[in-house]
């Protein structure tokens, strides 16, 4: 590794290598002179100590120009006006282009195999949510439930009457008791929501626009397709993945992804759901036909629309499509006498519940 | 060393799209596959080359700041803001529910508080990183200061800017930009900041004026409308003439708020930055609302044109046109120019990478 101090290479004036020490800004223009394992600097008036070549460090300089680093030396530049002496170069150090794993495999290579690991990665977290959250205690999520909701900000109504109708209503559609508690919220949407720990509340918007309890039953059943599914579980599991998984990218996309992933228990869950929901009503003899009405009453604009409609089923977090009310009203039996799931005075009362109850708090809870 | 006028721009940007594009596609694969954690060190190699292009006076600048640190930076915010941000999004909502409202707004108005100061504090560290891994001749910038201070003076001054109707706001934000760069240095010197909030104040008046133009707008809609009502105070609805007048008004209240920010903008920073000294070196921003509009109108052109990829162009973009405009006269003297002593920050500007706004 030794070569004649005596006849140090770069000696030639236009090989000579530019140098800052990191001192101060004065551009230096010494000679190199190679010793043992390493070498010296030798300016006019001025010679430095030795530097080992295992300290230099290459660094990828724009200009095409050859740059190099001393380690533990900031701003230590050692430099060749376009590629150094050829004598130099075995002792050189290659500057680092994409970064560590990336230049050792070569971008190509390294990239496909991040690929596919990264497709393996999503595939994971969007499917193992719904593997992992049937292993979560229902004790655990019971009080997560508890936690999350409380009493709905006291927004739950109740009068003797209500509760007697809805009793009836979860004797018929849940007589195994798979729901831990049905609720009505003072909340003028649309909706029906199950909350962890198998909570199911229904908006006092949806009792509005129901025509019958027949059709709040087939809504009931389908949320009872949630719980036993445990699909708010997997939800919130699958959400909290996400929000790590996708933490890397910048913060507004990972938030859009993660918005539109997690928003829905998805098409398969939802579809499982009304099957469930098929099945405990044909159980209790109710009939399916009037939540049939229900989804084309709620879809009814929507199927004019045709393509665009269907298109935005994925995105919704209840897809009202057209195949949903046909699974409903197909499921129907011709010439069978259903029982309705409520005479008129319970279904009033039911449906006067909010209305009747004078403590409870109204609209949606907001903070400010 | 002496800068002569007569040798053109102390600053040069020598780049060209061409050598930019390989590392510009290189990234955007590499951030993809890596589902979004490359770009850490994506942004670094981009510096690389755009710091290593750009020339001051006889030298390239170098960047010198790692992938490593930037992410080390993101973990930081996730830590730093990830708290107070999650308490806003569910722990307020669960603590209503259970009826503590009260306490809520409390810790809501805390978790606020909080991501307001660290918001001034990562505009503050964000410029010191940056400073700090600036090299030039072997010398680099920085502050020995780490911004705490800075970030109580942010939400004092974005207060008081903001209760004279706002009107106030140009003297904040000078205020601010004139302390951001007093407490920076490179080498052994201290930049000093003097710009004056006076002179962007006119154009600041602008934003006024679109204004009352918007409520003399309104007026003469409802003026015209107001014959269509009928005695009984039923209206009869707006003909088309009145619904297109009413499209065209919010599309001249958007583009009129942007020009007007963009006039304003080229303003301040010429006014920023021409108050901005360094030893002997006296710097200025020579770019005019007519630039700032081209450089605007280019960024959509490119982005329309490319149907979005061109966004990866638009870091380029922005550097070549603050470069090109970016001058300094004034002298320096290489001995004196020595280390800087500062203590250099060990991670990456993540603050600012949360609240996405420009370091400088």
């Amino acid at each position: 590794m030794s070569e004649p101090s005596d006849d140090p290479p770069g000696a030639e004036h236009d090989a000579r290598p530019w140098h800052y020490d990191g001192r101060n800004g004065n551009r230096w223009r010494p000679i190199l002179a190679a010793e043992g394992d390493g070498f010296r600097l030798i300016g006019e008036g001025w010679e430095s100590g030795i530097y080992h070549w295992a300290d230099l460090t290459a660094l990828d300089d724009p200009a095409g120009r050859a740059v190099y680093g001393l380690k533990g030396e900031a701003g230590w530049r050692l430099g060749f006006d376009g590629s150094p002496p050829a004598a130099l170069s075995v002792y050189l150090p290659t500057a680092s282009c994409y970064g560590g794993v990336f230049d050792r495999f070569g971008l190509v290579r390294a990239a496909t195999v991040c690929a596919v690991v990264a497709a393996f990665v999503l595939f994971i977290g969007l499917q193992a949510p719904g593997w992992i959250a049937p292993y979560i205690p229902r004790t655990w999520e019971n009080k997560l439930g508890d936690a999350m909701i409380g009493d709905f900000g006291g927004r739950i109504c109740r009068t003797p009457q209500g509760i007697a109708a809805l009793d009836r209503l979860k004797a018929k559609i849940d007589p195994d008791g798979m729901a831990r508690t049905i609720e009505v919220a003072n909340i003028p949407m649309v909706n029906a929501i199950t909350l962890p720990g198998g909570r199911i509340i229904i908006f006092d918007g949806l009792l509005q626009q129901a025509k019958s309890g027949d059709e709040v039953a087939g809504v009931l059943g389908h949320e009872i397709g949630h719980v036993e599914h445990r699909d708010t579980m997997a939800a919130l599991v699958r959400q909290l993945g996400l929000s790590v998984v996708l933490g890397g990218f910048n913060g507004n996309v990972g938030g859009y992804v993660n918005g539109l992933l997690s928003l829905s228990y998805g098409r398969d869950a939802e579809a499982a759901a009304d099957s469930i929901s098929i099945t405990r009503m044909r159980a209790a003899n109710i009939s399916p036909a009037d939540t049939a009405g229900f989804f084309d009453r709620m879809g009814g604009g929507a199927r004019k629309s045709g393509k665009a409609a269907e298109a935005m089923t994925w995105l919704s977090s209840h897809p009202l499509s057209e195949s949903r009310r046909a699974a409903f009203a197909n499921s129907a039996q011709k010439g069978h006498v259903y029982a309705p799931v409520l005479d008129a005075e319970q279904w009033q009362a039911l449906k006067g519940m909010c209305a009747g109850d004078r403590d409870v708090e109204k609209g949606f809870p907001r903070l400010f | 060393m002496m800068m002569d006028d007569q040798q053109g721009s102390a600053f040069g940007f020598e780049g060209t799209w061409r050598e930019f594009a390989p590392i510009a596609f290189t990234n955007l694969l590499l951030t993809i596959v890596t589902l979004g954690f490359y770009r850490f060190w994506a942004t670094t190699r981009e510096r690389r080359y755009l710091w290593g292009r750009t020339r001051f006076i006889d030298e390239p600048l170098e960047w010198t700041g790692t992938g490593k640190e930037l992410f080390i930076g993101f973990l930081l915010v996730l830590l730093l803001f990830g708290i107070p941000f999650l308490f806003l999004q569910f722990g307020a909502q669960i603590l209503v529910l259970q009826g503590h409202a009260p306490l809520a707004i409390g810790l809501s108005f805390a978790a606020g508080i909080m991501i307001f100061y660290l918001a001034g504090v990562a505009r503050f560290r964000a410029l010191r990183y940056r400073l700090s891994r600036t090299y030039w001749h072997g010398i680099r910038g920085g502050t020995d200061e780490k911004g705490w201070i800075y970030g109580i003076v942010f939400i004092a001054l974005t207060i008081v800017g903001y209760l004279p109707l706002m009107l106030a706001m140009p003297w904040a934000l000078m205020t601010l930009w004139n302390m951001r760069w007093s407490t920076m240095s490179f080498g052994p010197f201290r930049f000093s900041a003097s710009g004056r909030a006076r002179e962007v104040f006119g154009r600041y008046l602008l934003f006024y004026l679109l204004i009352v133009l918007i409520f003399v707008m309104l007026g003469s809609l409802f003026a015209t409308m107001l014959p269509r009502m009928n005695g009984a105070g039923a209206m009869t609805p707006p003909s088309a003439s009145v619904a297109a007048t009413m499209v065209l008004g919010i599309v001249v209240l958007y583009l009129g708020f942007g020009v007007v920010t963009l006039i304003y903008y080229a303003k301040y920073m010429r006014v920023a930055i021409g108050g901005l000294t360094l030893g002997d070196l006296q710097f200025s921003f020579l770019a005019r609302s007519k630039a700032w509009l081209a450089l605007i109108l280019g960024d959509i052109a490119l982005l329309i044109c490319t149907l979005g990829i061109g966004y990866i162009f638009l870091s380029y973009r922005h550097w070549k046109f603050f470069i090109t405009h970016l001058e300094a006269t004034g002298e320096i003297d290489f001995n004196a120019l020595t280390q800087s002593t500062t203590r250099a920050p060990t991670q990456g500007e993540g603050l600012m990478d949360a609240f996405d706004v420009g370091a400088i």
